[in-house]
């Protein structure tokens, strides 16, 4: 035991998972501390201070090379953190699919990061990331696929720019959890859900049809959108000749979008809209998982 | 059908060296720490404060010490100079009763002076061993023997005898030295009755 370990210890820091620790919740990590929330697309770059009570601030957003952004705005974003943590939402350069017969044993999402070919079997491809989630009625999984040089680049231009990447996740993927948790909470198969998911996230749009608690079909584009909603009601648009007349949609966004929620009803017409989007969803939901 | 994994699935490269957080309950051994700390603080606080009134009140009792000393020694002083007065006023007394038999006899050497004759120093003495004698040394102012005599009539009036007198006469001036001695009258009549 050295110093640093007695320092740890009486200042309390040994007894909370270390800020680096992706098992540990955000607020565990970081619990009186300054961080900074960052959304990462093909062409742009939105941050969020989350302040040490792990409230989010407002959102700042640039459109332009997210390592250009970094390079002239680091300066003005690094008081916003403390000791520099921050999490990156990558929002663009992922796949998000819809699988099935995939590995059902007991901690296989949870394995994925050690034994991925265990888990993926032929679907597995060497120098990618995953993450899954299964539907517990059905042989069906939601697979996202991260490229591993895209993931280390961002984490080293993050690096570059002087902050400590402290998580790197999904925000589109995140919100679709966030919308099957909230929906999707009777156990067993005797009040099964049909829902039209549709999740917005800077950019990205991800759609989800579950008939019956059975995942039927699964889209999923990033870039889709910048101001206009249009394109997102493009992109949904085939979708309403497919869906049962008793589904209703599940909108979920990082952000409320104005007009979003009135565009759907209009290309789903008679369709419940529940609309779970709340201001700073994502960064609340980063903080407290 | 149930969906509960809300735990945000992170794709950052991972740091080998993690270590878990140690046990809650150990959590004991700092917060100990820090109160055994805060408690060492408060007793030594006590203890100081507690120390400085002791210096304060060995001060105040070392000043009044010094103050009922300086006291003392002035009340000693004064009874030092009450018991020197007293002494003189004792000895004064004591000199004015030892006085008080020769009173008889200073006044008829004082009364037996003539017209034409002073007394210019008169002493008598007294030895511890013998009491009853007076060694007298009488200068007078006085231009004959004549004087004298008539002093001593009136002392042995006194029932006083003089012995081994001796005198010097010149210019004007007698000197004369005798030991006197007082006889008692009745003793002088119980000796000579047998006769």
């Amino acid at each position: 035991m050295n110093s640093i370990d007695l320092k740890s210890i009486l200042n309390f820091s040994a007894f909370r998972p270390e800020p680096d620790d992706p098992s540990a919740p955000w607020k565990k990590r970081f619990p009186a501390e300054k961080t900074v929330f960052f959304g990462l697309g093909r062409a742009s770059l939105s941050w969020r201070a989350i302040s040490r009570s792990g409230k989010p601030g407002d959102l700042e957003s640039v459109r332009a090379e997210p390592k250009e952004i970094l390079a002239q705005s680091a300066e003005h974003i690094k008081p916003l953190a403390e000791q520099g943590w921050c999490a990156v939402s990558l929002n663009t350069r992922y796949v998000i699919s819809l699988e099935t017969n995939l590995s059902r044993r007991t901690g296989s999402e949870e394995m994925l990061k050690t034994n991925a070919r265990g888990v993926l079997g032929g679907r597995y491809e060497r120098g990618k990331r995953y993450a899954l989630t299964h539907n517990p009625e059905t042989n069906s999984s939601i697979l996202l696929t991260f490229d591993e040089d895209q993931t280390r680049k961002v984490e080293s231009m993050f690096s570059e720019a002087g902050f400590r990447v402290g998580r790197v996740c999904c925000g589109a993927y995140v919100l679709l959890k966030h919308a099957l948790a909230v929906t999707n909470t009777a156990k067993g198969s005797e009040k099964p859900v049909s829902a039209f998911y549709i999740v917005c996230c800077e950019g990205a749009v991800c759609a989800l049809v579950q008939d019956q608690d059975r995942w039927l079909e699964l889209r999923s584009r990033t870039d889709v959108y910048e101001e206009d909603v249009t394109p997102i009601t493009d992109l949904l648009a085939p979708f309403h000749s497919r869906l049962s007349p008793d589904v209703g949609i599940t909108l979920v966004c990082d952000e409320p979008m104005e007009g979003l929620e009135d565009r759907l009803a209009k290309v789903f017409p008679n369709r419940e809209v529940r609309d779970l989007s709340e201001p700073a969803l994502l960064a609340t939901l980063m903080v407290q998982n | 059908m149930q969906i509960t994994g809300r735990q945000i699935d992170d794709f950052k490269s991972d740091r080998k060296d993690i270590t878990p957080p140690l046990p809650v309950v150990l959590r004991l051994v700092p917060l100990l720490f820090y109160c055994s700390i805060a408690v060492a603080v408060i007793l030594s606080s006590i203890f100081a404060i507690q120390f400085q009134l002791a210096v304060q009140k060995r001060d105040t009792h070392k000043a009044m010490s010094a103050s009922l000393g300086a006291q003392t020694q002035d009340a000693r002083n004064q009874r030092a100079a009450l018991e020197t007065q007293i002494k003189k006023a004792t000895d004064i007394q004591n000199w004015v009763a030892g006085s008080r038999p020769l009173q008889p006899l200073l006044v008829e050497i004082a009364r037996s002076m003539g017209p034409r004759s002073s007394i210019v120093n008169l002493r008598l003495d007294r030895e511890a061993d013998n009491p009853s004698q007076y060694k007298m040394a009488l200068s007078m102012g006085t231009d004959s023997t004549k004087q004298i005599d008539l002093t001593m009539e009136k002392l042995a009036s006194l029932n006083y005898r003089a012995f081994s007198p001796t005198q010097t006469l010149g210019r004007g001036e007698l000197d004369y030295k005798a030991t006197l001695v007082h006889q008692d009258p009745f003793r002088q009549q119980n000796e000579e009755a047998p006769r």
